[in-house]
């Protein structure tokens, strides 16, 4: 069929007749090419996959057409889920990779500088804090990933614009890079000082799932925001370790609630064995109260949002990637990333040249989180995107009710997509959330949540 | 600085306001004190207007807030520029604008390669995605890495001829008297010309040599064309193709001097495919994604694989293994034959506005459908049923293939080795 010449670096692709395909004909090709090769990769026929991925490497180009580069992208992660399988060959090819951190920061930044999607989230994360502040004085926001000063800049600024004036502000930055909070930290107190408005910044340095709530310092009488974008799916990856071990319920610091965790998990959508646990305790024996959550290293999603839930949140913004790419079967998991990333890639096609650096880099990092979600396994895979639906099960199992996100949030984020001059972006209202999409295909959907006070809320 | 009046007893922190401090002492739990606004109904702010009458300010629905504001936007609109920059000559009449800009006036620059200076980085970017300057660059580099080039180009223009065919024939604009002037050209390709020109002129149209020694681009299209005459329906779908190709023809090649006799209507047709040729490479250095734009969007081409997966149709795709350019020529007719015809149309536009036909039109399936479709289509795609060992719920034919090409000895893993399902 395909003669099987073998191929060295210096000599002409033994198919010529790839060349002539036409980008539509070879886009075509390259998806059957990845179908079929994820199919081998899935059931164990490794030969199989190998001639796949010869052919996609003839096809697939980082700096071609949009599914060339998708394809070089998906071909380089099934590659690596293969590569794992001999350990010791996996760990030695990338033992001379060096991360620069500072690179990957600097990358990640061009998403909110080049995309709107970002931006989008920022105006209706800002908007809903600032709706949900109105009247107060004393304003504290936690953000969970505190990389983009410019989103905080924004607020400062609405705030200090409020008809009754600004209110006294403190935003706490959790980063597991102390540079990138200093730097927020110098860009927000300026902008602050500016404005005339009473203001504290207080750096976290921290991994998310290793978060001591106690640090947040978060005082009675405060009103509190929670701000969490494209990180609360991270958390899942420790919840599939979990599922092996039976961990004693942890509480949150203040140990308080403790009838209604042992009520909420009784009803938890994730797991039987945590519903095992509660049964077996007495909701009275509180002196025997597990470790403060400091010291248990992997937070599983239901602790980490019963902990947030203690804290009171008067609106907590959550936005997440609309697709769900945590399914069991890998199969399922390409599918589904195929047609999200493919309209990632072609939403940067149409908005940045094929030779921009920028774009490769933007492009470089989504080939990242793709490897991560196809190669990847339990732990170790923490892009575990999912649909809005089973994020606000989640929020309303742990405690938490849905606020409508505002017409005016949504104005101001219609407006910002109109600058981008770009027909592709769209914006539609779910369940009084806000799903930004790409032509259809939704790509971050935004909510946002306060706590629930009495069980019948 | 403005003063901090009220300070902390205990801390002795300093605040500008009243408020502020008291908000401090609950952190001390000290007992504190907010006060109000003694009349919350009767609040009337002062407004302020621009004494200029000429000025849009001068009227009160267009009032500024404050005082301050007031006398810095008058200054600014209509008073003199007093203040000067010492780097760069900026003349400002406010003095704290004045020092704003003397503070980053030359502290971060941003330079494109078209010599436009900029201070901030945002204007830079955007700038410079569009800058033509980058444009011609890539077109250089394009001009270099012919063999993909030539690959998009062949994409494009296959369709684009066979729709000229039919489109220029009611054109009396290009009519008999119409003969181009290729001779000044200089040729860009060399060698590889000759047995192309020959093949071509074979095929019964002598008069244009010339014309072909520049457009190496073009070649591979000419046999391909008289093959693939017949895939699209006659009727004009692309108006504005034939409008651009006519400008194109009027614009770019100015009947100077007439060497060749009088031109065949199919020769005239070769004129306007090369014109729009050399068009669509002016275009690349301007519309640096307009190759994109003839090839489907990622999205689309996975709705439309869904579909084909789903239809059974592409058991032929299997069925024909042996020949190869067979093969080709299956899943050419495949990708053909699957679409409706205004979709592949749609594709084969080069502007802007079929892009986002295309995309819209295909945007129109419900992603839900189309990824079950996708997810279902597959597993028809491979003819999957269900969980099983390695080779055997591959469809025979593939399963063939497999063995096949692990029986010729090539895969680099032995056929006997046992890997763990991942």
């Amino acid at each position: 069929m395909f003669p099987m010449m073998s191929v060295s670096p210096g000599m002409m692709s033994p198919y010529p007749w790839l060349k002539e395909l036409k980008p539509e004909e070879r886009g075509l090709y390259l998806i059957h090419l990845l179908v079929t090769c994820a199919n081998h990769v899935a059931t164990g026929s490794l030969e199989n996959a190998n001639i796949a991925l010869d052919q996609i490497s003839h096809l697939a180009s980082p700096d071609g057409d949009t599914m060339q580069r998708i394809a070089s992208y998906f071909s380089e992660a099934l590659a690596d889920r293969i590569l794992r399988t001999w350990p010791g060959i996996y760990k030695a090819f990338r033992s001379t990779r060096i991360t620069i951190v500072a690179e990957q920061i600097l990358a990640r930044k061009m998403f909110s500088e080049f995309l709107p999607f970002m931006k989008v989230a920022f105006v209706i994360t800002n908007q809903a804090i600032v709706e949900a502040m109105e009247g107060e004085k004393m304003v504290h926001v936690i953000d969970l990933n505190a990389s983009e000063p410019a989103q905080w800049c924004a607020l400062i600024q609405d705030l200090s614009a409020r008809p009754e004036g600004p209110p006294h502000l403190r935003i706490t930055g959790i980063h597991q890079q102390k540079e990138v909070l200093e730097q927020m930290a110098r860009v927000l107190t300026e902008e602050a000082e500016k404005l005339d408005i009473p203001f504290q910044f207080n750096p976290i340095v921290s991994k998310l799932e290793n978060l001591d709530f106690e640090k947040l310092r978060v005082k009675t009488g405060e009103a509190l925001a929670i701000s969490s974008i494209m990180q609360l799916h991270s958390l899942l990856a420790s919840d599939s370790e979990l599922r092996k071990k039976s961990l004693p319920m942890p509480m949150n610091a203040a140990g308080v609630h403790l009838q209604r965790v042992n009520q909420m998990n009784q009803r938890s959508s994730q797991d039987l064995i945590e519903k095992d646990m509660v049964n077996s305790r007495s909701p009275s024996n509180e002196s025997a109260s597990s470790s403060p959550l400091s010291s248990i290293p992997l937070s599983n999603m239901d602790s980490f949002l019963n902990a947030l839930w203690g804290l009171s949140p008067k609106v907590m913004v959550v936005t997440e990637q609309d697709s769900d790419h945590n399914g069991t079967s890998l199969m399922e998991r390409i599918s589904e990333s195929l047609y999200f990333y493919a309209a990632l890639f072609d939403s940067l096609e149409s908005t940045l040249p094929r030779t921009s650096l920028e774009r490769l880099r933007m492009e470089k990092i989504l080939g990242e989180e793709i490897k991560n979600i196809i190669a990847c396994e339990g732990a170790e895979r923490k892009e575990r995107h999912e649909k809005l639906e089973k994020w606000a099960q989640r929020f309303d199992f742990s405690g938490f009710v849905n606020v409508h996100l505002s017409y005016y949030a949504m104005l101001q984020a219609n407006k910002l997509l109109q600058g981008y001059n770009c027909d592709g972006y769209k914006i539609k209202e779910e369940n009084g959330c806000v799903v930004i999409c790409w032509q259809d295909r939704p790509l971050l959907a935004v909510s946002a949540w306060r706590f629930r006070r009495g069980i019948h809320d | 600085m403005a003063t901090n009046r009220f300070i902390c007893e205990i801390c002795k922190k300093g605040f500008q306001r009243d408020q502020n401090l008291q908000l401090h002492r609950r952190g001390h739990n000290l007992p504190w004190k907010l006060k109000q606004r003694a009349n919350k109904d009767q609040i009337k702010k002062k407004v302020y207007i621009c004494p200029e009458k000429t000025c849009v300010h001068h009227d009160p629905s267009r009032a500024l807030g404050d005082l301050t504001g007031v006398k810095k936007h008058f200054s600014r609109k209509h008073g003199e520029k007093k203040w000067k920059c010492e780097k760069c000559s900026k003349k400002y009449a406010v003095q704290s604008d004045w020092k704003a800009h003397s503070k980053t006036c030359g502290s971060r620059e941003y330079k494109c390669d078209c010599g436009t200076l900029f201070s901030r980085k945002d204007s830079f970017i955007t700038h410079r995605a569009f800058c033509d300057a980058l444009a011609e660059e890539s077109a250089r580099s394009f001009g270099a890495n012919n063999l993909n080039f030539r690959n998009d180009l062949n994409g494009n223009l296959t369709n684009h001829q066979q729709n000229l065919d039919h489109g220029f024939s009611g054109i009396p604009l290009l009519g008999a008297g119409f003969r181009p002037d290729f001779t000044g050209m200089a040729p860009a390709g060399n060698s590889d010309q000759k047995p192309r020109l020959s093949l071509w002129l074979d095929q019964g149209n002598s008069q244009l040599n010339p014309i072909y020694a520049n457009s190496n681009l073009f070649m591979p299209n000419m046999m391909q064309m008289s093959s693939n005459n017949n895939v699209f329906d006659s009727s004009n779908q692309f108006p504005w193709l034939e409008r651009t190709a006519a400008s194109a023809n009027l614009s770019l090649f100015p009947p100077q001097g007439l060497k060749e006799e009088a031109v065949s209507s199919k020769g005239l047709t070769m004129a306007a495919a090369v014109s729009l040729s050399s068009l669509y490479s002016d275009n690349q250095n301007l519309h640096l994604n307009s190759s994109a734009s003839a090839s489907m969007s990622a999205t689309a081409l996975l709705q439309k694989a869904a579909q084909m997966g789903s239809t059974k149709s592409n058991q032929t795709f299997f069925n024909n293994p042996i020949n190869r350019s067979e093969l080709h020529q299956v899943f050419k007719q495949q990708a053909l034959e699957n679409s409706p015809p205004n979709f592949v149309s749609s594709t084969s536009t080069t502007s802007i506005d079929g892009l986002d036909q295309s995309m819209q039109r295909s945007g129109t399936v419900e992603n839900q459908q189309a990824s079950a479709n996708l997810h279902s289509g597959f597993r028809d795609f491979l003819g999957m049923g269900g969980e099983g060992g390695a080779n055997s719920f591959l469809p025979p034919e593939l399963a063939k293939f497999a063995s096949m090409s692990s029986a010729m000895g090539l895969s680099p893993f032995s056929r006997n080795h046992q890997h763990t399902t991942l």
